[in-house]
């Protein structure tokens, strides 16, 4: 017991004298835990989320850190699996010196993730998560999505598709086999049948995540003769079926929307042919109009470019996007407590109905700690100043029209949705 | 029999030949050395690899058609390269211990191989497509297929054909058919077994190196690649009967029809198809399709 008080007597001397403590108790640096694939197909996805992350980091800390605090990431390669990455989780999250976790990339993480952090009380700002399911029953303190869902991710797909190709009759899916891909496929059909009752669906293949081929299901595909098919597939998965289904004539032969398009297009080059609908999910497109006027996401687009030899694509301004509003929420969580260095429940507190602007638009956290995020779609179009296409013909549908309020089912709320919508929203190529 | 089909026995026999190059190495390999080789899909991945970057340096070179070389110059090296050094250092350690400790040593292997594939190559997808667009197209039952696809089929049956004859009718073979039949017999007829087993072994991993090769045009080639064929050679080789070469042909065929026919019909099945089959074969042949209780032959 002796011991005891005089270690504990140490230790407030210590702080005392420590000049960080003394008057705002401001740690000299912070550890954030940042989840992401850097092994296996989705670390085609998932590096150029680690990339952005070191170099906004790296710029956050040569600016004096978050408020004088220099943050250290702590990255953790989801490539392990789901087990792995919630042992690490517990692992950073039994460390008081990390204060918060930036989780994860991949939707079945987010899933087992979330309940953990409110387990552990470690604010998680999850920065890739997509899946709609994430909010759908469960009530969270320390979970924040800085980022859209799968609804209004998908529901724009239909919307551009619907603009551009009103009379479509069939369609078929491919998706890769999991939450991700399977909630796609499913918000993909109902909006169709909320907004096109009569469009068939003439297959729905959901290939395993990783596949190295998919010549089988082009076959298919090809052999089913859809006007269109619609893919969420993602990584090297989805750089692989194009490679793959571009010398088969796929894209002559339907209409195809790549959801997720934009991350490869700089990789395939010109086997992608004009008009194919590319989707950032999200607002997260290097050369969009809202990117190229903000000065500091024309920053980030250079230093990435010339550190990594490519630009910036949309999973790279998602984590961007997310750590800058990650310094937002401490820095109004600072100026809330004059100062003072923020507990993690002042930090939960202070992202509560925050509104930021981020590099490519803005976000704003809801009630339910779901991101609001705009959606920009396109078509690939060739441009003489890249050896790559580019997204031409955009739109940028506002966050507020295509997300489902709070507390709502998005399920049913799709199932409402009219087909003269589309008279209310923006145009392909209005956005420029 | 119906047009509607012809794609679908297109397809399963295109998947069947990226297959069979995998599991028939695998299956030599345990006919002559009785291991269990897990490390066999990191060279059937190193192939794929190690074919797309001098891929693309002859054909930076000399134009497209010089890259087709590749996809012999790739499996040759790895085999020359890696084949003796891991049979004389890691696997002849292993020889006549028990096989969980074999399993694990060249476990223990796939697990640096495929570090190591990270360190070079890195993580991002790697794709050398130019013999798939210099071969062409054909359209079959109004479906576009690559030559190159078409061409793989045919590649698979010479390999088969041409590894049976090369173990019937070469001295070579006759002498690796000797030591898998008895070794002690084929040593005391002055037989050097260590120099059989070299060959066999870097024999297997040629093959393994000439499936990732062979299959690099058409597949991503990403980390992981590896572990997912290894599953699917183990699923085949065990269809066929472990150290089969007829056997692993038809487990491959049967496989690759058998997932082709997932995806026309029943889409949700496809990642299971291959495991269904290996459970209905090895529920009425517990030995697969060509393996029999203590008869060794290959």
């Amino acid at each position: 017991m002796k011991h005891l008080r005089s270690m504990a007597a140490l230790a407030f001397v210590a702080a005392a004298l420590n000049p960080a403590y003394a008057q705002t108790g401001k740690p000299a640096e912070i550890g954030m835990g940042v989840f992401t694939f850097t092994s296996g197909p989705a670390a085609a996805y998932g590096m150029p989320g680690r990339n952005a992350a070191e170099l906004v980091i790296e710029k956050i800390n040569a600016s004096g850190g978050i408020g004088g605090v220099k943050i250290k990431p702590i990255f953790v390669d989801e490539g392990q699996g789901t087990d792995g990455v919630v042992a690490e989780f517990r692992r950073l999250a039994a460390d008081s010196n990390n204060q918060a976790m930036i989780a994860a990339l991949s939707s079945g993480n987010c899933l087992a993730l979330a309940p953990v952090a409110e387990q552990l009380k470690m604010p998680t700002f999850m920065w890739n998560c997509d899946t709609h399911q994430l909010f759908l029953k469960d009530r969270y303190q320390y979970v924040y999505r800085t980022n859209s869902s799968t609804v209004p991710e998908f529901i724009a797909s239909v919307l551009y598709l619907l603009s551009v190709n009103p009379n479509i009759k069939t369609v078929a899916i491919i998706n890769p086999d999991y939450a991700f891909g399977r909630d796609a496929g499913l918000i993909f059909k109902e909006t169709l049948k909320a907004l096109r009752p009569n469009v068939e669906v003439v297959a729905e293949l959901y290939p395993k995540l990783g596949s190295p081929s998919f010549n089988t299901e082009i076959s298919r595909l090809a052999a089913t003769q859809p006007d269109v098919i619609f893919s969420n597939l993602w990584g090297a998965d989805l750089e692989n079926f194009v490679r793959q289904a571009a010398p088969r004539q796929l894209f002559e032969r339907s209409k195809v929307i790549l959801a997720l398009g934009e991350s490869v297009l700089q990789r395939v080059g010109t086997l992608l042919p004009d008009g194919v609908i590319i989707g950032v999910i999200g607002d997260g497109w290097w050369k969009s109009p809202h990117a190229q006027a903000n000065a500091q996401a024309k920053d980030f687009i250079e230093t990435y470019r010339k550190r990594f030899n490519e630009y910036p694509v949309f999973p790279s301004f998602k984590m961007a996007n997310t750590l800058y509003a990650v310094k937002a929420i401490y820095e109004k969580a600072l100026a809330t407590n004059k100062n003072r260095w923020p507990t993690r429940e002042d930090l939960i507190a202070a992202a509560k109905n925050l509104k930021t602007e981020t590099l490519t638009g803005s976000l704003a956290l809801r009630e339910d700690n779901d991101g609001l995020v705009d959606q920009i779609v396109g078509a690939t179009v060739k441009d003489s100043a890249h050896p790559f296409p580019v997204m031409g013909q955009m739109v940028r549908y506002p966050a507020s029209l295509l997300t489902p309020p709070v507390g709502t089912d998005p399920i049913a709320w799709i199932g409402k949705l009219k087909p003269d919508m589309l008279n209310t929203l923006p145009k392909p190529g209005a956005y420029k | 029999m119906s047009s509607a089909y012809i794609p679908l026995i297109v397809d399963g026999l295109a998947d069947a030949a990226l297959i069979f190059f995998v599991a028939v190495g695998l299956t030599l390999v345990f006919s002559v050395m009785r291991i269990l080789n897990v490390a066999h899909g990191s060279f059937y991945a190193l192939g794929a690899y190690i074919s797309v970057v001098i891929g693309l340096w002859l054909t930076g070179r000399g134009g497209p058609v010089l890259g087709l070389a590749a996809l012999v110059i790739s499996p040759v090296l790895i085999a020359v390269l890696l084949g003796p050094l891991i049979e004389l250092t890691l696997l002849r350690w292993t020889y006549g211990r028990p096989e969980a400790l074999q399993i694990l040593v060249t476990f223990g292997l796939f697990l640096i191989l495929e570090d190591a594939q990270k360190l070079i190559f890195g993580v991002q997808p790697y794709s050398q497509d130019t013999p798939m667009q210099i071969l062409g197209i054909t359209r079959i039952g109004g479906i576009v297929y690559l030559n190159y696809q078409l061409i793989l089929v045919l590649m698979a049956v010479l390999v088969a054909v041409g590894l049976r004859l090369m173990l019937k009718r070469t001295r070579i073979g006759k002498l690796i058919v000797t030591v898998v039949t008895d070794q002690e017999l084929a040593q005391t007829l002055g037989i050097d077994s260590s120099r059989v087993f070299i060959l066999a072994f870097s024999l297997g991993v040629f093959l393994a190196a000439l499936g990732g090769a062979l299959a690099s045009p058409t597949v991503g080639v990403a980390p992981g690649l590896g572990s997912e064929t290894i599953v699917l050679a183990f699923a085949v080789a065990a269809i066929g009967g472990l150290g089969q070469i007829e056997g692993a042909a038809l487990a491959a065929i049967l496989v690759g029809l058998t997932r082709s026919a997932a995806i026309y019909f029943a889409p949700e099945f496809q990642p299971v198809a291959p495991y269904l089959v290996m459970l209905a074969v090895l529920l009425v042949r517990p030995f697969g399709l060509f393996g029999s209780i203590g008869l060794r032959r290959i």
